[in-house]
C-alpha cells in the first residue's frame, strides 16, 4: 500500500479511537476530532497531485473551511459546559440520564 | 434569541438539506451535513439551560464523528475507484464504514444512544426538527447508496432499532424521550425493508414526519413534558385530547388509521421476498411500542385525573391553536382508504 495510503490510514484510525475512548475532558476529545480533520485535509491535498486534476484543489480549501467552523463550535460547547457544569469534565454531563 | 439568528439558523438548515438531498459528489453531501450540524447548534442550545448545554454537546461530538467517517469512508472509496459518485461505491469496506456513519447520522441501532438524550434536552419544537427534517439528508444518502451498503449489517441494524425503541421506551415517564424511541423503532422499520423497496422506504419516513409533527405540535399546545403533566393536560384544549389519542395509535399502526398502511405494505414486501421470519419478528417487535403508545393515550385521554374533585383543574384558557395541527391530525388519522393513489404516486 503506498505510504501516503497507510500514513492517512493509521492517522485517522487512532484520532477515531482516540474520540471514541476519551476519558476525562471535553478538550480531547474535540482535540481527536481536528486530527481526524487534519488527516483528511493532508489526504484530501494529495487527490489533486496524484490525479493530475487541478479542478479538485477546491475539495481540500471547502473541507477546511467546514473543519475551522466545526472547531470553533466545539470551543464554544466547551465555554458553555463550563458556565453551565463548572468543568468540561465529562462524567460531569449526566443531568439527562434515561 | 434574536430573531436574526434565529432567521440565520432556520435558512442555514434548508440550505445543508437542500444541498445534501441535491448533490452528486460525496464533498457536496458533506457540505450539507456539516451546515445543518452548525445550524441547529444554536437551535439546541438556545435556552442555554444547563440540560440544552448537555444535549448540544452530545449532538456535537456524534454529528462530527460521523460526518468525518462519512468523508473518510468516501475517500477510500475515491482512492480504490477514481471517482466520488455518491450512487458508484464498490468496495467492501468503504460501504461498511460508509453504513455505519450513516447509522451514526440516523440514531440506528448500536449509535442511538445520542439520540433520546439530546431529544430530552431541548424544546419541543427543536425535538421536532431533530427527528423529522435532520433525518432527511442522511436517508437521502442511505437511499442513493442503498445497493452498496453491507446488507447483513443493515438488517442487523433493523430489527434491533425495532426491538431497542420498543424495549427501552416502556420504562419511561418523560414524552420526549418515548418520542425518540418511538423514531428508533420506526427507523428501523425504514431500513428493513430498504434493500427490497426503497420507495416504502420514502412513504414510511414521509408518513412518519407527517405524524410526529402531529404529535408534537399537540404536546407543545398543551406543554405535557411529562406523563403526570399528560392527565391534566386537557382542560387546556378539549379537543385536542381526542386528536392525540387517534394520532398516537396511528403511530403505533392501528389499522383503520394511516400508520397501518406503511407497516402493512412493508410486512407484505418482505413476505413476498421470502423473508417471513423477518417480517414476523418485525411485527412482533413493534408490539412493544403499542404499549407505551396506549399508555400514552390512556394518561392523556382515558382517564381524569384520579382525585378529580378536588383537584383544582387548569384554567381553560382560550389560545387558538393553530391550524397546522389540524391539517397533519387530518392526514395522519384519515389516509389509509387512499392508499393505491399514494403507492401510484410515489
Amino acid at each position: 500500500m503506498p505510504f501516503l495510503h497507510l500514513s492517512f490510514y493509521s492517522t485517522f484510525t487512532l484520532s477515531a479511537l482516540g474520540l471514541a475512548f476519551h476519558r476525562t475532558h471535553l478538550v480531547s476529545a474535540l482535540l481527536c476530532l481536528e486530527s481526524m480533520m487534519l488527516a483528511m485535509y493532508v489526504a484530501l491535498s494529495a487527490w489533486p497531485v496524484t490525479t493530475q486534476t487541478s479542478s479538485s484543489t477546491l475539495m481540500p480549501m471547502l473541507m477546511l473551511a467546514f473543519s475551522a467552523c466545526e472547531a470553533g463550535t466545539g470551543l464554544a460547547m466547551l465555554v458553555a459546559s463550563t458556565r453551565t457544569h463548572g468543568s468540561d469534565h465529562l462524567h460531569n454531563l449526566n443531568l439527562l440520564q434515561c | 434569541m434574536s430573531p436574526h439568528t434565529k432567521l440565520l439558523a432556520s435558512m442555514s438548515l434548508l440550505l445543508g438539506t437542500i444541498i445534501t438531498t441535491s448533490s452528486n459528489h460525496w464533498m457536496m453531501a458533506w457540505t450539507g451535513l456539516e451546515i445543518n450540524t452548525l445550524a441547529i447548534i444554536p437551535l439546541i442550545s438556545k435556552s442555554h439551560h444547563p440540560r440544552a448545554i448537555e444535549a448540544t454537546i452530545k449532538y456535537f461530538l456524534v454529528q462530527a464523528a460521523a460526518s468525518a467517517l462519512l468523508l473518510f469512508s468516501s475517500m477510500i472509496n475515491a482512492w480504490s475507484s477514481g471517482q466520488w459518485d455518491i450512487p458508484q461505491m464498490n468496495h467492501p469496506m468503504p460501504c461498511l464504514l460508509m453504513t455505519t456513519a450513516i447509522a451514526m447520522k440516523l440514531g440506528l441501532v448500536p449509535f442511538h444512544f445520542w439520540f433520546p438524550e439530546v431529544l430530552q434536552g431541548t424544546s419541543l419544537i427543536t425535538a421536532l426538527l431533530l427527528s423529522t427534517l435532520m433525518k432527511l439528508p442522511p436517508l437521502t444518502l442511505l437511499l442513493l447508496t442503498s445497493h452498496s451498503l453491507n446488507p447483513t449489517l443493515l438488517t442487523i441494524m433493523a430489527i434491533s432499532s425495532t426491538a431497542l425503541g420498543g424495549w427501552m421506551g416502556l420504562n419511561q415517564t418523560q414524552t420526549r424521550k418515548i418520542l425518540a424511541f418511538s423514531s428508533i423503532s420506526h427507523l428501523g422499520w425504514m431500513t428493513i425493508i430498504l434493500l427490497y423497496y426503497p420507495k416504502l422506504t420514502l412513504l414510511t419516513f414521509y408518513l412518519y414526519t407527517m405524524m410526529t409533527a402531529a404529535v408534537f405540535l399537540t404536546l407543545n399546545t398543551t406543554k405535557t413534558l411529562s406523563l403526570k403533566t399528560m392527565m391534566t393536560a386537557w382542560t387546556k384544549a378539549p379537543m385536542l385530547n381526542t386528536t392525540l389519542m387517534l394520532t398516537l395509535l396511528s403511530l403505533a399502526g392501528l389499522p383503520p388509521l394511516t400508520g397501518f398502511l406503511p407497516k402493512w405494505l412493508i410486512l407484505q414486501e418482505l413476505t413476498n421476498q421470502e423473508l417471513t421470519p423477518l417480517a414476523t419478528a418485525t411485527a412482533m417487535l413493534s408490539l412493544l411500542g403499542l404499549f407505551f403508545y396506549l399508555r400514552l393515550a390512556y394518561h392523556s385521554t382515558i382517564t381524569l385525573p384520579p382525585n378529580s374533585t378536588t383537584h383544582m383543574n387548569l384554567w381553560h384558557t382560550n389560545n387558538p391553536t393553530n391550524t397546522i395541527i389540524a391539517s397533519l391530525t387530518s392526514t395522519s388519522t384519515l389516509l389509509l382508504p387512499l392508499s393505491p393513489m399514494i403507492l401510484a404516486s410515489i
